[in-house]
């Protein structure tokens, strides 16, 4: 007897690439709702290039860049682009790239979540049956918790990998097994080989020798939540700093946000003193891990956000009260369309020189 | 003891609320001083104290609140974050007393705040009731203020509608200014184009004057998944008076989020219609600002036969 076929849908969908999250994103849908994804290619400067042509003037970077992927999604074979929703202009990303894309004379189906989200799990599974209609409700919900747990496990290695690449004896060992660790997700399709390569990942890391001193410079990230996680959109700030022999810090990150979320009101009490209400979407994420990271002592906070994200903007008065409280230098970053990154290397490279002269100083 | 004096920024959602919360503090028994219309001096003022990135219109609405430092007990800044579903307003408004509390922590004055967040289970009656309660007066005479005000707001609002229905029966080119009415009706902003055009033999109206139930459904015609309340009044608007205008300006701050997304997605969809969009900076001098309204108006009436 012959074991009947799965049925997949001949819908070919893509998501545009936000930070290494579209391993998850991949693995839902192939394996959950029962589509082929296409990986649209990682991002470049023509992303942001042909995505700030087409995109109005002084709407968020992340709008640019993700237009921009986009288009070369649908030049990758897609057929199909997924946008998600969100509490900021996020929300309105979808209607609006869309119509432009169309008015580019682009041949694609749209699945805005927007449209789907109701609050309801129920009005969100119609998008998946949208997709393919055969999808079945439990198997995707099997599909999305192992998703999440890939995110999960990102979050964990990423979070690691900035925090001690820096102090490496050999240079380049931390990245290379961060890579082949992503790599493995983006390739993964049962639970057991998400686990594996977790398992693998925290063994490498484990044999990597290291020279650390007892107190190294330590700096907290925090920001918006796509630039701040996205490595191309931030010119990989992270490493770039941690590769002067800093240990990185950030909280903000997907799992942190959606998973392990203290709630609003619980982490809101911790920095009653600077706000009274939630400010914005992750203001409150964001005000409590500047503060917490000035109470560590921290050497430095850095505020990521790209221009004209509003919430953040928000963000800056308070972050200029806890360093002013603290005394702990801030150093605020605005990502724009820029192409380079030599004006971001010298501010970091000054920013790196006063802490540790301070840290010196203070010791 | 003598009455609280209450301080009203002359900014954002001021130009909107202001029958509703005049009427209620003075109901209570509060003294009101409300900041002078915009001057180059509020502006610029504004322009120093408040974070560069922040769009035109919140630098003015901290211009206006650094007018008034020192000079009431109070200053009122409302957080209003959301009406429900769809019907939010830009974040800068839900922000905006943490921003100004963080922003002039130094200066030793009061705020006062209420906070309407309708998801979150706290409308704008609950909002009221707790802003009685920070000023001591009784449930119950706050609950007369607010009913008072309620009705002073409904009869503001519709003379307003009856003054537009007035211009829309008058000769010449009829103009719609898409754009929020802190923009519009601000002395140093909105209002050099709006005398520009009617000296120049156009008549202003204003996509948001109009009635509001109406032009929140007819907003999906225009844009289906728009969220934010104010535009989608703006927008309503223009899907309720595009039979009866000659041309539609868009005016926006710079650098207004939610206006870059919402004016480029109406600017592709409507069609058979002179528009302008017209982008405010801090810029002094109206020079080329007039030139491009100039412009605007000749291609109109050239389009018309009237040059």
């Amino acid at each position: 007897m012959t074991k009947t076929k799965e049925v997949i849908s001949p819908k070919k969908v893509a998501f545009p690439r936000y930070a290494e999250y579209n391993a998850p994103i991949r693995y839902l849908l192939e394996n959950g709702v029962g589509v082929k994804c296409v990986l649209p290619p990682r991002l470049t400067h023509r992303s942001l290039e042909i995505g700030a042509k087409y995109s109005p003037d002084f709407v968020c970077t992340p709008f640019k860049i993700l237009l921009g992927n986009m288009i070369e999604a649908i030049e990758a074979g897609a057929d199909t682009l997924v946008m998600v929703y969100g509490l900021c202009k996020l929300g309105y990303y979808g209607e609006l790239q869309e119509q432009i894309l169309r008015d580019l004379g682009f041949d694609f189906d749209f699945v805005n979540l927007t449209e789907y989200n109701t609050g309801k799990i129920k009005d969100l599974f119609k998008a998946a049956k949208y997709l393919n209609p055969k999808a079945k409700f439990r198997k995707v919900v099997k599909a999305l918790l192992e998703a999440v747990k890939m995110a999960e496990y990102i979050d964990a290695v990423t979070a690691e990998y900035y925090k001690s690449c820096g102090f490496e004896t050999e240079k380049g060992s931390y990245k290379k097994a961060f890579e082949t660790f992503i790599a493995d997700m983006y390739a993964a399709n049962t639970k057991d080989e998400i686990e594996l390569a977790y398992t693998k990942v925290k063994q490498a890391f484990a044999g990597i020798p290291t020279d650390k001193p007892v107190q190294p410079l330590r700096v907290g990230i925090v920001g918006e939540f796509y630039t701040a996680m996205d490595q191309f959109s931030n010119f990989d700030v992270e490493l770039k700093l941690a590769e002067m022999g800093v240990e990185i810090h950030r909280w903000m990150n997907v799992s942190n946000m959606f998973i392990h979320y203290p709630g609003e009101k619980n982490l809101n009490v911790r920095v009653k003193e600077y706000c009274t209400y939630q400010m914005g979407p992750t203001s409150t994420a964001n005000i409590r891990s500047a503060k917490e990271y000035a109470e560590q002592r921290f050497d430095g906070v850095i505020h990521i956000k790209s221009a004209n994200c509003t919430p953040e903007i928000d963000v800056m008065p308070v972050l200029q009260n806890i360093s002013a409280d603290y005394k702990v230098p801030v150093l605020y970053l605005t990502y724009d369309a820029q192409t380079s990154d030599v004006g971001l290397m010298t501010r970091l490279e000054a920013f790196y020189d006063m802490i540790s002269m301070r840290k010196k100083v203070m010791h | 003891m003598s009455p609280t004096t209450i301080g009203i920024p002359r900014g954002m959602l001021y130009y909107r609320y202001e029958a509703l919360w005049r009427t209620f503090f003075s109901e209570l028994g509060a003294n009101i001083v409300v900041s002078e219309p915009t001057t180059h001096r509020i502006a610029e003022e504004g322009m120093s104290v408040t974070i560069d990135e922040a769009c035109l219109s919140v630098k003015v609405f901290f211009g206006h609140v650094n007018n008034l430092l020192g000079r009431c007990d109070y200053i009122f800044v409302p957080r209003i974050s959301s009406f429900g579903r769809n019907r939010e307003l830009c974040p800068r408004f839900t922000a905006m007393y943490d921003v100004a509390k963080n922003m002039f922590r130094n200066s030793g004055q009061k705020f006062l705040t209420c906070n309407v967040d309708v998801p979150a289970g706290d409308n704008e009656k609950k909002a009221f009731l707790s802003l009685g309660q920070a000023l001591g007066c009784s449930a119950k005479s706050t609950i007369k203020a607010y009913k008072k005000a309620k009705k002073e707001e409904q009869r503001a609002y519709s003379d307003k509608l009856q003054k537009q229905k007035r211009l829309l029966e008058q000769d010449g080119l009829k103009i719609l200014i898409a754009g929020h009415d802190y923009l519009v009706e601000d002395a140093y902003i909105g209002k050099p184009i709006t005398d520009f055009l009617k000296k120049n033999g156009a008549v202003p109206l204003s996509a948001g004057i109009a009635d509001r139930d109406a032009a929140l459904n007819r907003s999906t015609e225009m844009s289906p998944t728009c969220k934010w309340q104010l535009n989608r009044e703006i927008i309503g608007g223009i899907a309720m008076y595009r039979d009866k205008i000659d041309g539609i300006i868009f005016l926006s701050a710079f650098p207004c989020g939610p206006d870059a997304m919402v004016n480029e997605l109406v600017l592709r969809r409507v069609d058979c219609l002179p528009m302008l969009n017209l982008v405010l900076d801090g810029q002094n001098g109206t020079a080329g600002t007039e030139t491009r309204l100039e412009s605007f108006l000749d291609i109109i009436r050239f389009k018309r036969g009237l040059l």
